[in-house]
């Protein structure tokens, strides 16, 4: 006679948490908890920074030894690659240096906004996310530095995302490629576009991108930076890697390669701009 | 459980948790990583049957929330009924041996992200449902496959049972 009572309470126990868990689901979905789950997420972050760091510091060059050699094919043909790359553009550098200096100039002049005006928080990758259905970095600055849910985040030669949860020394960045993050972009010519990304390692999906828009392989996309836009003008997003127009298609199919490699990141800059009213 | 074995549980949940954000996240496969919070869960429910594999599932699932951006509430849902669908398996196996433990943890850990994947689907995350799902499962299946036996050894400890390889089935240290 044990077991069937066994077997009820356990059904009860399970029946309960159930219930529990979607009754937090269900008041976070709808606002009624946020202030008390952001204050739990928070004081979880940084209770855990401490620890979390020198553990992440100690161990970090493991992880590297492994990614090396899980990636070790990849890595050889990328740096094959980069090098070619980098010669191709210290010979672009010397010819635009001039005409970089004229825009610089006309900004100036003109008082147009500019990423590199934008004032800037530089921060370290602590850890990456604990879900394979989130792509989101943990970094080492938070509130105390002056940062804010919904700022822009820049690495290396682009955007990397936006921060999405701030604790008072730490800050959760969403990244460009998951799965729930949009951009409003804009091709060379001025189109404007929007690109989604697809998960990790994949391209960026571009949407509503107007059918007839020249493109080529490697030009680039950046931010639009229309009116509501939460991320400023003109940084770059992507690099065409497909553009396929359909004939029956009323958009350009378009994938677009992210500038910057998310497996290697280490420092971010957290631009602090915040979209308008 | 008793107050020693909730301690001692409490320090796993953190010790794990120290583990998957500090260490196993760089590990990663085609961009996916172990996830030894749902491994916890699926020992839990494995070592200690269907109730205490509940409780151990809610609560990690909880603590996980925490450092996530996904609903609130996700995967402790997931975790919970993933703990307990493992114990009551778990249940009906007269005498377990260490493949069955390892190729247990690596079938439940892959049909947990596929659940929390459907789950997150039903509650308005359509992007977690991907053609990437396979890959995920596969590769959480088979990293917390390696993992399985120090979990099912430091989940043993903090619910102070023995950690003896020569043990009885889960029915029989229910009874």
């Amino acid at each position: 006679m044990a077991v069937p009572r066994r077997t009820s309470r356990t059904r009860y126990v399970l029946l309960v948490l159930v219930l529990t868990a979607a009754t937090i689901m269900t008041l976070a979905y709808r606002g009624h908890a946020n202030a008390v789950i952001d204050k739990a997420k928070s004081g979880a972050r940084d209770a855990f920074a401490p620890v979390g760091r020198v553990v992440a510091d100690a161990f970090r060059p493991v992880g590297n030894f492994f990614r090396g050699a899980v990636d070790y094919g990849s890595v050889k043909a990328e740096n094959a690659r980069l090098r070619k790359q980098l010669g191709d553009l210290r010979r672009q550098h010397l010819e635009q240096a001039d005409q970089r200096r004229q825009l610089a100039d006309l900004l100036r002049l003109q008082g147009l906004p500019f990423a590199e005006a934008i004032p800037k928080v530089t921060a370290e990758v602590v850890y990456l996310s604990t879900s394979n259905f989130q792509l989101t970095v943990e970094i080492d600055r938070g509130s105390a530095a002056g940062l804010r849910a919904g700022m822009p985040a820049v690495a290396g030669a682009g955007l990397i995302g936006r921060v999405v949860q701030v604790a008072r020394d730490r800050s959760t960045v969403l990244l460009l490629t998951d799965p729930s993050s949009s951009v409003g972009v804009r091709a060379p010519n001025g189109v404007v576009a929007v690109a989604t990304g697809q998960g990790a390692n994949r391209v960026l999906r571009v949407d509503y991108l107007a059918p007839g828009t020249p493109l080529q392989k490697g030009d680039v996309f950046v931010t639009s930076g229309t009116e509501g836009s939460i991320y400023p003008p003109g940084i770059p997003v992507g690099d065409v890697a497909t553009a396929v127009q359909r004939p029956d298609s009323l958009q350009e199919d378009v994938t677009l390669s992210p500038l910057v490699d998310f497996s290697q990141l280490q420092y971010v800059d957290v631009l602090k701009w915040s979209a308008g009213p | 459980m008793t107050a020693v074995g909730r301690a001692r549980m409490s320090l796993v949940i953190v010790g794990a948790l120290v583990l998957q954000l500090a260490f196993l996240g760089w590990f990663r496969v085609q961009g996916v990583h172990p996830d030894v919070m749902v491994l916890l869960a699926v020992v839990a429910g494995m070592v200690g049957g269907p109730d205490r594999g509940a409780i151990v599932g809610f609560v990690v699932g909880l603590v996980t929330d925490l450092f996530l951006q996904t609903p609130f509430g996700l995967s402790a849902l997931t975790f919970c009924l993933v703990g307990y669908a493992v114990g009551l398996v778990q249940g009906g196996v007269l005498r377990t041996s260490w493949w069955l433990s390892v190729a247990t943890a690596a079938a439940a850990s892959a049909a947990a992200e596929i659940l929390y994947a459907l789950l997150g689907g039903i509650v308005g995350q359509s992007q977690m449902i991907s053609d990437r799902l396979w890959l995920i499962a596969g590769v959480v299946g088979a990293a917390n496959a390696v993992l399985a036996v120090p979990a099912e050894r430091a989940v043993r400890w903090a619910m102070e049972l023995s950690t003896s390889r020569a043990r009885v089935g889960a029915v029989g240290r229910w009874r």
